[in-house]
Order: structure tokens, then sequence, then C-alpha cells
């Protein structure tokens, strides 16, 4: 018995491995550059028999003799088929290139809790890959996501490093609330709250600063209300997608790249020098029928005699000091970013780690930031994935004073030309007592920008962590159920030294540390079943529920006679006793959501999706909690129909609209209560406490909820080698919360309210063609985009209820929201010099009245765009991005004190074209001390004029980016899969009409309101960063 | 093992999911309150809490008569030279108030928080335990003469005075008699006028005699004197007064001191308190002391100097120093906290002195308080008035004992302006006294309300 099995079994194996050796078909699968394709499919589908192509693109399919048709897959490439005959024993070498897709359409694109098929999206949504983000260095990963989105408006803050872009997806359609799309990273809304440091130092909080660019695989921008409608609450202002990179092919592959560069202001500012200033002051005071020397503030005082005053000018004529030139430099940039992708059957990961410093061209700032991060994928069994995304980041911001706290700022402003960096010998007083020792520093307004950025010490630093776990479970098929928990972990301290030598009144210095962190939990759960009918009708259907909460908390610690700040002096830390603490009170939000989706495909041309969200906010009282978002969406793939068979031209074309309901609720947590003072708040009056009320309640608070309607057409044309995609939308917000400056005779100063509606419409269009396709590749991409923003209606209230910080803008009727509201200037009389203004009625004036103040333009631009064009011969590319902005204007708020009354600020040298004797045809009147002489009120040199509004559009070659991909041969040898090098440039050059710095301004913000209000009013403003960067990138 | 372990697994993941859809399920989770304030519904339970919220009211009256209100008023009359270093002071010297002036805008503001408070109080009676009927009508007859005295003050301030027009329809300030959001337009000065009144009758119906330092029946008594004085009502002026000055309660300072140090001094029928650790005095310290600053902000007119230089045994000369050039003021020096009186005694004997000039009536009482206030000031018997004065010799020495007692108190400017009503060719500085810049500009945020009218501006220089 034993012997025949054991026969038996041997001559069955020796078929087997007879029929082993038998006969196969191998080759390799390859895309059009020759290079491999891993994880390519090649499948014999009457079958279903395939492999998987291996690491380096090979494959070998065993067969039984015969004929087949074997087709070779790969996602985003054109399916191949090919027929073979397999005789017996044969081994067929079939070697295979596939021919990219036409990417456009059949790509994957992220959106709410899932994928979609791009063609079955009905929604509007761009996608923008993360390689075009690592492609150019920018302060902060969103800002290259400028021109790159149609209706996507991105403006960069400036150039100091760390700063945030300020982007408005479709327009502003909010006021007080907050207006900035929500930010979502692997499906948790992270926090992001602009104004945890105020604005200390003239710069806002940057949320997105610390996220790692080469940790993104993608970022999908969620525009109209079918797309956001997912994420109903909060989505009324466009939802960013953030996905970061998986392991996801089979392998192992090591990532390495690094990047040196050199960041150079874009512009410079163009003070006066010595002898102009001292000039213009001069003629300034003679015209004030001043006799002698005019005294020069901080050397000589108006009330000096004759001889002190010329004493003091001979003195300054001999300094000559150029502040913008002691506190500018070249920066020097480095980043380096290590990661492997491993992937094998049950697993996949991706980790990476990242350190990037970047200076900017401020001496003393930069943010350095070191980044680690592990996604992991793990099947666990054929029902059950987990997927796992965990960051960490540190990112150090050493900063410096810009724009009205000092740096560069007080460099375009109150650091006259004669001031000197140091004495240089010493000063004494009049009985012959050193004042001041030779190499001190020369202060002004207490301070001097080369000594605050030498002796002051002062660092942001982020301590962040983002994660988020999830289950997929597919117990049984088309049913996938998952369920998520995230945490966004945030830790900010700012610590600030103010050192001796700059107060005056004490050789050690004080310290201040101010610390945040916040916790931010996100817990959801979802079903998603998809139920194909038939062949024609095909089901998709989502039910979900969410959870969020945040906790703030923060203290403060105020230390002093110290020598050096918190991160420098040990002691100090361990010793916090000898500080003064302030605890900040936690403040806490929380949303609620249960949420639902269908999707219907009938016969593959025509997309149904409905979705509904109820969100729940703790901001709202009980009343008005819980806010309804439903939408609902259709497409017509209208290139699948028969009657387009014929027509060859259209490769695809498809007609989408959809109509939702958005909410917002991005208010302070705490809004709607009427609150009194703590018990024991200290104040006494006769020796006994009060109690006293600081907010009236609004239990009526609501949700502002923005209902749009959205059309598009997409279209390919010539086999997709154009495609193209227009879209019209109308956006009316309503409810629009409010924090209404009320009238004082109400005995308290905000109210928070639902009140305005703000309407935003526009048209966006995009096009990307392949011009070239030959050895030698050209494609363009273009798009551009139309908003039309309108205030419709604030109620009962004036526009003086709602104002936008420092920044005289207001909201008004039938105006764009970010309107300016000044007194219109006329001209400069030729006779006497004086500025003349027009009067509410049109009269011209020579008096100044602040109740003459109207709209006099706006910041919100009419077209907004980029164009790129990228080319590649052989191993070379090339890429050029410009982005453009027509229409919008800037105000310059510094002009004011820049190019006005002559006090104790720098000016710039347009005042060199002003009124000197009658008959001259000026642009400034003739100069002045006197603020009167303006018309203005005496003691406020504040010159609120049109004058300094000007147009703003622009064209801006963004990013130019030339690359070498050393071909294949070369690298194989030593193992290489690619290796790149590259060289770039942003920002090398604008054109403009814009006299000042730059007319792509972020200043700083007071609070959400005045972010919403003042587009494109600079003061002080540093300019953007020009950099030059050499990247060498390379992956085994 | 892996049976176990994938059972173990399972049912944990059960339970998550179990757990995410209950957790997900709460209402309770979105409920969160501010932790450092209070909750008005939890503000507002004892009668503790009521008495503690009602001191907020006169918390800051403290702030505002502290000198604050006094000076600004002071500075529309021609009791003072251009003021030192300080812009804001010159624009209200200069009657050039705009609504950016942040020096009057705080002063308007800080009057209505007081209204605000008090009105609060006012609709949540019913939200306090243990509150009794007398104690409630007590500090609703204190709320409501907190609310009177602000809106007088507001509207001699921020608004042609009464009697500008024949029926005084002319714009007043807004009547706040409610806590709301609502922004309102101005009343006019005659409803104003009334609603002051109506707070006031049921002020002086329903305080206690005596309420510490607080309001109390004889201060709202006074404060109607001053009301009906302004509206020529000289009868009713001299009646309320008489009462007030025939109560016994209060008694004329000996010295020419009323600004004492830890007493309340004894003419003062309604003031402010300061303590060593609570100081409510700044705004007189602050800018008028003389004797720690070289150049204070405040100085009087060369004129005052002038005038009680005439008359050299005159004691209120001891109250300015002549320096070169400047007039110093020389009263506050010395002292770093002191109490306020904002009405007192000398004021209302000269109110009801003047009431009876015009009334002709009662002379020999009219000169009687003259003289009482001349003795302390001359010595006894000195400089005093002729007992057969005629009305209009009453009159004028009312009103010059009433300009010297009042040096640096702001009441000034409110007599003259009522002498302007009356038909006097009153100027002050060369400026006519009803000139647009004499009203002060209300500040911007006032006009978030759609048809607030604002004051025109300038006009008097």
């Amino acid at each position: 018995m034993r012997p025949i099995k054991a026969l038996t079994t041997l001559l069955l194996l020796l078929l087997c491995i007879h029929s082993m050796q038998a006969q196969s078909v191998k080759g390799k699968v390859t895309d059009s550059d020759g290079g491999e394709l891993p994880g390519a499919t090649v499948i014999v589908p009457s079958s279903q028999k395939g492999v998987f192509t291996g690491i380096d693109g090979n494959y070998e399919l065993e067969l039984e003799p015969g004929t087949y048709k074997i087709e070779f897959k790969f996602i985003g490439f054109e399916t191949q088929a090919k027929e073979i005959t397999l005789a017996a024993n044969e081994t067929k070498v079939i070697n295979v290139t596939l021919k990219e897709d036409a990417v456009f359409l059949d790509d994957v694109v992220v959106v709410g809790y899932g994928v979609q098929r791009r063609r079955e999206v009905t929604g509007s949504i761009s996608k923008i890959d993360g390689k075009e983000i690592m492609a150019m260095p920018t302060p902060s990963f969103e800002a290259a996501l400028q021109g790159q989105a149609a209706g996507v408006q991105v403006t960069q803050g400036s150039g100091v490093a760390g700063s945030g872009s300020l982007i408005r997806v479709r327009g502003v359609a909010s006021v007080s609330a907050g207006g900035d799309p929500l930010y979502v990273v692997d499906g948790i809304p992270i926090t992001q709250d602009y104004f945890l440091r105020n604005n200390s130092g003239a710069l806002n909080n940057n949320p997105l600063a610390s996220i790692n660019p080469n940790d993104i695989e993608s970022v999908e921008i969620l525009k109209d209300a079918s797309a956001t409608g997912i994420y109903g609450s909060r989505g009324a202002n466009g939802v960013i997608l953030i996905t970061t990179k998986r392991g996801t092919q089979k392998g192992t592959k090591y990532e390495f790249s690094t990047r040196i560069g050199m960041s150079t202001p874009a512009s410079l500012p163009n003070m006066l020098n010595t002898e102009q200033y001292l000039q213009l002051r001069q003629e300034a005071w003679e015209n004030d029928g001043g006799t002698g020397n005019v005294w020069l503030p901080n050397f000589s005082t108006a009330s000096d005699d004759a001889e002190t005053r010329a004493l003091a000018f001979q003195r300054a004529k001999g300094i000559n000091t150029d502040w913008v030139d002691r506190t500018v430099a070249n920066g020097f940039k480095q980043n380096y970013n290590f990661a492997v992708r491993k992937g094998g059957e049950k697993y996949g990961l991706y980790a990476g780690v990242s350190y990037d410093d970047n200076s900017s061209f401020l001496i003393g700032n930069s943010y350095e930031r070191i980044s680690a991060r592990i996604n992991a994928d793990y099947t666990v069994n054929k029902w059950m994935k987990l997927m796992f995304s965990g960051s960490m980041s540190r990112g150090i911001n050493n900063k410096v004073d810009v724009a009205w706290s000092g740096g560069l700022g007080a460099a375009m402003s109150t650091a006259l030309p004669y001031y000197p960096i140091t004495y240089d010998e010493d000063e004494l007083d009049a009985e012959g007592n050193v004042i001041n020792e030779e190499g001190e520093y020369f202060l002004f307004n207490g301070t001097n920008p080369v000594a605050s950025q030498s002796l002051k010490k002062w660092r942001s630093t982020e301590d962040r962590s983002i994660n988020n776990l999830t289950a997929i479970l597919t117990p049984i098929e088309n049913l996938t159920i998952r369920l998520s928990g995230g945490f966004d972990f945030m830790h900010l301290r700012e610590d600030i030294y103010n050192p001796g030598a700059l107060s005056q009144s004490s050789d050690l210095g004080s310290t201040n540390r101010f610390a945040n962190y916040i916790l931010n939990w996100n817990y959801s759960g979802t079903a998603n079943y998809l139920w194909q009918v038939t062949d024609d009708h095909k089901f998709n259907f989502l039910v979900g529920s969410e959870f969020q909460q945040s906790n703030s908390y923060g203290y403060d610690l105020f230390f002093q006679d110290v020598t050096g700040p918190v991160y420098l002096v040990d002691s100090l830390a361990e010793n916090i006793d000898n500080a003064v603490q302030t605890q900040n009170n936690p403040s806490q939000w929380s949303f609620l959501s249960y949420f639902g989706r269908v999707n219907y495909t009938l016969k593959n041309k025509y997309v149904f999706q409905g979705t509904a969200r109820v969100d729940g906010s703790s901001r709202f009282g009980r009343n008005n909690r819980y806010g309804f978002f439903p939408s609902i969406s259709a497409g017509w793939i209208v290139s699948e129909e028969s009657f387009m068979a014929g027509i060859e031209k259209i490769s695809f074309l498809k007609i989408r609209t959809s109509y939702g309901i958005t909410g917002n609720a991005a208010i302070p947590d705490y809004a709607r209560f009427g609150t009194f003072s703590q018990q024991d708040n200290g104040v006494l009056y006769n020796g006994e406490p009060i109690t006293f009320p600081m907010q009236l309640a609004n239990p009526n608070l609501r949700w502002e909820t923005s209902r749009t309607w959205d059309a598009a057409i997409e279209m390919g044309l010539f086999n997709d080698r154009i495609t193209f995609e227009l879209a019209a939308y109308h956006k009316m917000s309503s409810d629009v919360l409010l924090n209404v400056n009320v009238p004082p005779s109400t005995g308290f100063t905000n109210y928070w309210d639902n009140v305005a509606q703000i309407l935003n419409r526009g048209v966006e269009f995009g096009i990307k063609s392949r011009n070239l396709v030959g050895a030698f590749k050209w494609t363009t991409d273009f798009n551009i985009a139309r908003n039309y923003n309108e205030l419709v209606d604030i109620g009962n209230y004036t526009p003086d209820a709602v104002s936008g910080g420092t920044n005289d803008s207001r909201v008004i009727v039938g105006k764009p929201v970010g309107s300016f509201f000044l007194v219109e200037f006329s001209h400069v009389d030729q006779q006497s010099g004086l500025p003349v203004y027009f009067d509410l009625n049109g009269n011209e004036t020579y008096d100044y009245d602040n109740a003459n103040r109207k709209y006099v333009g706006d910041g919100l631009p009419d077209f907004v765009g980029g164009i790129t064009n990228s080319f590649s011969y052989k191993d070379f590319d090339m890429s050029i991005l410009m982005t453009y902005s027509i229409g919008a204007k800037i105000f310059d708020s510094s002009s004011k004190r820049q190019l006005g009354v002559v006090t104790d600020w720098n000016m710039r040298d347009e005042i060199l074209d002003h009124w000197t004797q009658p008959g001259d045809n000026a642009t400034f009147p003739g100069l002045t001390l006197d603020e009167t002489n303006y018309g203005l009120p005496s003691g406020f040199p504040w010159w609120n004029t049109d004058l300094f509004v000007y147009d703003a559009s622009y064209i801006r070659l963004r990013n130019i980016a030339i690359g070498y991909n050393i071909p294949n041969a070369h690298i194989k040898k030593k193992n290489f899969d690619s290796f790149r090098i590259a060289f770039n440039v942003t920002n090398l050059f604008t054109l403009t009409n814009f006299p000042g710095l730059d007319p792509e301004v972020v200043r700083d913000f007071e609070n959400a309101q005045d972010r919403n209000l003042s587009p494109n009013v600079t003061y002080l403003t540093p300019p953007q960063e020009r950099s030059y960067n050499f990247s060498i990138s390379m992956s085994i | 093992m892996k049976a176990m372990k994938i059972t173990f697994i399972s049912k944990s993941i059960a339970t998550l999911a179990v757990a995410a859809f209950v957790i997900t399920g709460c209402d309770k989770m979105l409920e969160f309150e501010p932790g450092d304030v209070i909750i008005a519904a939890d503000a507002l339970q004892t009668a503790d809490d009521a008495q503690r919220l009602l001191n907020s009211n006169y918390d800051v009256l403290a702030n505002l008569y502290d000198g604050r209100v006094q000076n600004c008023a002071e500075l529309l009359s021609s009791n003072l030279a251009i003021p030192e270093n300080n812009n804001e002071f010159v624009s209200v010297y200069n009657r050039e108030t705009n609504f950016f002036t942040s020096y009057t805008n705080g002063i308007y503001t800080d009057f209505y928080r007081a209204i605000y408070r008090g009105n609060v109080l006012l609709e949540n009676f019913d939200l306090i335990e243990g509150l009794s009927i007398s104690e409630q009508t007590r500090m609703e007859a204190e709320v409501r003469f907190i609310r009177a005295l602000c809106h007088f003050q507001i509207v001699r301030l921020w608004a042609q005075p009464y009697g500008y027009t024949p029926n005084n329809s002319h714009l007043g300030i807004p009547i706040r008699d409610g806590a709301s959001q609502e922004p309102l337009p101005r009343n006019t000065v005659a409803e104003v006028y009334d609603f002051i009144q109506e707070d006031l009758t049921f002020a002086f119906d329903n305080l206690p005699f005596t309420n510490g330092v607080y309001a109390n029946r004889s201060s709202a008594a006074a404060v109607i004197a001053q009301v009906h004085f302004l509206k020529q009502e000289f009868m009713l002026a001299g009646n309320y007064a008489g009462e007030v000055i025939n109560s016994g309660l209060f008694t004329l300072e000996e010295d020419l001191d009323r600004y004492e140090e830890g007493i309340i001094s004894t003419e003062s029928i309604f003031g402010i308190v300061s303590n060593p650790l609570d100081v409510r005095n700044e705004g007189f310290r602050d800018n008028y002391r003389s004797d720690n600053n070289p150049s204070p902000t405040l100085t009087f007119a060369q004129d005052i100097a002038n005038v009680l230089g005439q008359n050299p045994s005159d004691n209120r000369n001891s109250w300015y120093q002549q320096d070169g050039g400047l007039v110093k003021v020389t009263r506050f020096n010395e002292k770093e906290f002191y109490n306020i009186p904002i009405i007192h005694l000398t004021e209302l004997m000269l109110i009801r002195a003047e009431a009876l000039g015009e009334q002709n009536n009662e002379l020999d009482q009219a000169i009687g308080y003259i003289n009482l206030i001349r003795d302390r000031a001359f010595g006894e018997g000195f400089n005093d008035l002729d007992p057969n004065s005629t009305a209009e010799e009453v009159i004028e020495a009312a009103r010059l004992e009433f300009f010297k007692e009042t040096l640096c108190e702001g009441k000034l400017i409110d007599q003259l302006k009522r002498r302007g009503t009356m038909g006097e060719n009153i100027t002050v500085r060369s400026a006519p006294w009803d000139c647009p810049g004499m009203a002060i500009q209300f500040p911007n945020g006032e006009t978030s309300a759609a048809g607030f009218i604002l004051n025109d501006e300038g006009g008097c220089n």
C-alpha cells in the first residue's frame, strides 16, 4: 500500500515539476520612458488567472498550452491586450510598454470620507499632487497651492519665515466668523487657530507651519456644496483635504532628497538717506515759517534755540545709516528628507524623517522644522485592515520684530537715517557726566533695530503631533465599515527676552513665556455599502457619525531681573515659583454630527449624489444647536452616449450640477453666553466688593449658512490631449455672523449676532493642453477665475457697526466685503500746494473730515489664476509657473506717514515729487511739519485718504524649475531607481504698477473679522522672498 | 491561539464600534461653559449679589467723577489756561472734539456702562432670592438715582442746553431704560429731562435719609434742585435746595477744603470715596498738582488770578500761585487721596440764593447764604453783602461766589449756558455759548445705529 502511494506521489510530483517548467509567458512591463512598472497586473481575463509584475517590472505567468488573450493593466495607464499562442514547453517573452492614460479622468480623487473616480464626481474638486508642492519651497506648504486650482485664491503672507497664507475658496463668505477653509489632514479637521498669540510681533500664528510638505501625497480642494456638503458644518468656506503618503507598492524603496537654497527679498523699500531727509525736513520747517535749522527728533527739540538746533543739524549731517541694509541679508535654506516605503502582501509602511532649516532674508529670522512620520497599513485578515498615520514635528521659529513692531518695519518708519547705530564717542550732559558710553546702542523710542535683533531673544516653539488610527472592516462583501480615532496635539510656547539694555531702567532684563496647548480629538464611524443591482444600476450608500472636541489651555509666565529667556536659562524653568504666573482658563468646543450619502450611477453615464448632514455645535444654545445641511448633485457623462460615438474629436464630455447648503460656526466658544465677572475680581469700591455684567447673552445665536448652486462642463478633446473645465457658481450666505460694535450707549462694546447676507458668484475656467507630445513635450496648464463678491445686507446696522481693526475697511452694503473707507483725495492745488479733498457731495474742499469718508475701492481681485508651462526633452524638464491677480487694489496704510506730514518717520523717495512753488503740478502737497496744514486735526497726522490706494494687479513668475533625471541606464548600475537634480527660483520677477514693496500681501490681523475685512492692506509688511534653490532627490 | 486572538480582536472592535456610536449619541457633550466668568443665570442669586451689582454702579461713577468728568466740563469754560502736554484736553479746550477723541469717548462710554449695570439689576430682581421689599425698593431707588445722574451729566455735555430751543425739541442723547444691544437714536432734550425727572422723583420718594456713602434722599433732592435750576424753574429749584439745606444733615466746611482725606466732608451731599488702597481722585490729583510737578497739565486762566486777586483778603487766593506766566493750582497739593463731593452744600446754598433772587423773594435768606460763604472766605463780617441789596445785586453776588467756589469743579459752564438761554450775550473765550463745538462730539460707535445724527463740529474759534 505504502509504496504505491509513494510512487504515485512521486509520479504526480514529477508531472507537476514537468508542467511547471513547461510553458509560460514572461517579460517586462514598462512605461513609455522605459521605467519599470512594478505591481502591474498581467491577467488572462477569461480564466482570471494572473500575476503582478515584480519590483523590476518583470513577470512570469504560467499557463497550459493554448491561445490566450492577455491583458496588461496599471492604474493611470491604458490597458494593453496581447494575443498569444503557447505551445507545450514553450516560454514566450512578451515585453509591453504601457501608454499613460488620460490621467485627468480615471484618476481617483479623495472626497469626504472616501474616494471616488474622477469621472463620477459630481462636485467641484481640484486636486494637486504632492510633487507640485515639493517642487517649490515656500515658508509654509499651502503657499505652493497658489495658481494651481481655479477659484482658489492663495495669497502668501510675506517673506517672514513661517508666515502663513490666506486662502479663499470662491471668495469670502464670512465677516466676523472665520473665513478660512477647513483643513483636514488624513481625516482629522486639525486645529487651525491663527490668533493663539494674537498678532504678537506683527505676525499671526500659522497652524500649518509644522506640517512637512514632503509627507503630502495629494491635496484636494473641495469647492462646492456637494463636495463640502459631507463636511456640512464648517464647509461653507471650502474644505482642503490633505492626504499623506503611504507605502502602497510592493517591495522596499528608499527615498532621499535634499535642497539647499538662498533667500533674498523680492524687493526692498526706497527710503530716504540723510541728505534727502534733512533737506525735506528743512524745507517743511521753512514752509511753516521756521528759521534756522529745523529741529531733529532725538537730536534736538522744537523749543531749542537756534544754536542748539544748528549743532544738532551739523551732527546729523555726518551720519548716514542704511537701516534697511542692516536688517536684511541673504538667508540660507537647507532641507533633508529621508523616507522608506515598504509594501508587502499584508502591510504597507511609509516612514520618513525630515529636517528643514529656512532662514528668511530678515537677519535673525528662521523657521526650523524637524519632523517624523510613520504611516502604516496592516491587513489583519481578509475582513479587517488597520491604518495608522502618525506624525511628530517640532517647529522652531526664531522671530524678529517686523512691521509696526520694529526690525525692517522700523527701518521703513521710525529709524531715521541720521541716527547712528551706536555712539561713536561718549556723550556727556551739561555737567560733564557720561550719559551714554561709546559703543552703546543709540536708542530711539526705546529701541533700535540692530540692538533689538542682537540683544532681544525671541523664539516660538511648536510641538505638533497629528495621529489617526482607522480600522477598516469588510465583514461582508461590498460593506465597508471604517472606525477612526484621531488626535491632534499642539504645544506652542513663545519666549521673549527683553534685555535690560533696551529698557533703560534696569541692567537685567525680563522674560515672558506664553504657552498654549491644544488637544483636539476626533472620532468617526462610517459604513459604506456598494450595491450593484444590475450592470446598469449601481448604488453606494454611506452613513456615519462623527464627534470632535477641542480643549485649549494656556498659561503665561513673567520673570523679572533675568539674563536670558526660559529656553536658555535653565534655572528659570526649574524655579517657576519666581515667576508671575497667569493661568488662562480653558476653552472648549465640540461638534457632533450624523451624516449620510447616496451615490447612484445609471448605465455608467448618469451619476447622482445626495448627501445630508446634521451638525450640533457647542457654540450655540439648545434652540439653535443643530443645523441641517443637505445637498444634491447630478452628472451626465455625455461622451458615453451612443450619439457621441461618432464624434471622435471629443473624447470626454461631462456636464454636472449641484445644489447644497453648508454651514459655518467659527466663532469664539462662549459668544452666546451672558456673563458676569468672577466673584473675586479684586475690585472694591468703598471697601465693598462688586460684580458686573460683561457680555450680553444671545441665545438666538445660530449657524451661518451658505446656499450654493454650481454647474460645470468638463471636456476632453483629441483623446484627452486637451482637457478643460468650465464652472459657474452662485453662493448666497445668510445669517452671517457679525461681531457688531454696538453703540457705546448700550453700555458694552460688542455683540455677536446673525445679521448679514453675502453673495459670491463667479466663473472658473481651467485648461490643460498637451501641446507637444513627441520627444520634446510641452504641456500648458492654465486656470482663471472671476469672483463677484457683494455684501447684500447688514440688517439695521450701519457700516460703522463692523470695522476691520485699524485698517480703515468697512462693510458697505452693495460693495464687496473688504472695502476701503477713506476720504477721497482730489489733487494738490497748484497755487497753494495744499491738498484738496472731495466731500460726500463731490465738491472740492481743503477740509479733511472723517465724515467725508466713502468707499474708494476694495482689496478683492477681479481675476486670479495661474499658468504652468512644463517642458521635457529626453532627461531634462523645465516647469514655469506664473501667477496673476488682476483688478484688486491695495491700501498702503503706512504711506500715510511715509508720504504725508513730515514727522519722526523716514519717508519714501516718491515724496521727492512734491509741490515747491506756485505753478508746480506735483503728486504730493507742499511739505509741512504741521498736520493742520493738510486739514488734519491737531495731534493726529493720520492721513486716511485714497491717495494711498493703488492698483495691485500683477503677474509674477512664481517658480521656474529646471530638472535633470539621470537616465535609467546609468543609475541602474548603482541600484538607483531614480536620480534627479533640479534648480529652481521662486518669485524671480513681477510685473506690476504697484509702487510699494509687493503687490502680494497679507498683513498681520487682530482677529478673524479683521482677517476677512482687510485683505490687501499693508502696513510696513515685509516683502515676499525670492529664493534660489538647488535640489537632489533619489530613490533606491 | 490564533482563534482566540481573532475573537479578542473582533470583540474589541465590536466594543469600540458600539462605544463609538454610543459616544456619538450624547448631546451633553456639546455643553461647555466658560471658566473665567460666571454665567448670567448664576451670577444674580442672593441679596448679596444684588448689592454687589449695585456697588459696581458706584464703582463706575467713582472712575468718572475722580476729576475726569469735572476736568472735561471745566475745560469747556473760561476757568482754565490751555492745557500742557495733553492733546485730548486741548481738543476739548478748543471745542474741537471729534468722534475719535478718546478722552470724551471714554467718559461717554463709562456713563452708559453704569446705566447698563443699573438696568441689568432692575430687570433681574425676580432672579434674586431673599430680598425684602424694602431692600428691593431701596436698591431700585439707588439705581434710578444713578441712572438719572448719568443721563443728566451726559445730556449737559453732549447736547445743547435746556432752553436752546423753545420747546426743547433739539436733539439730546439716547435714553437707555433697558439692557439691550439695540442701537437707539437720540431723544430730544425735552424727553431726556422728563426721563431724568421721573427717575429722580422715584429716587426722592424712596431713598432713605441716610445710606452710608451711597445715594440718599438728600442726594436726590439736590440733583432735582440742579435740574430745576437749569430749566429756569426757580421756585422748584429753590424749594428742593431748601429742603436739603434745612434738613440739618449738612454743614459748611469751616476751612476752604472740601476734599477731605479719610472723612467725608460735612458739606458733601453725594460724593465718591477714596482710601489709600483704592484711590479715586486721580483726575484731580494728577492733572492739577503743582508741588511735585514743575509743569502741571491744568492751570488756571490768568483771569482767575486777576479776579480773585482784586480782593487780596479773599482766602481763596490760597488756591493758586502765580508762577511767571502760569497760574498754578495749589488746592490739591500735598494730598494723595481724598474724597470728592459731587454735590455739596455750598453749591446748593448758592443755587437757592440765586433762585430766590430770580423770584425776588426772601432776599434776606439769599443774602444770609451768600454771607455765610463770604464769611468763610474773607473772615467773619468782612465783605458781606448789604442786607438791603436788590434782587439783581443778590443774583450777581450769588453768581460771583458760585464762580469762585466751584473752581475746578466743572459746574460753571452749565450756568453760563443757562444764562445764554435766558438771553444774556454770553461768550466763553470769544466763542458764543451755543457754538456747535460746545456740545461734545459723540463717539464713532454711535453711528452704528442707522439714523443717529452726530453733532455739528467746530464753529467756536
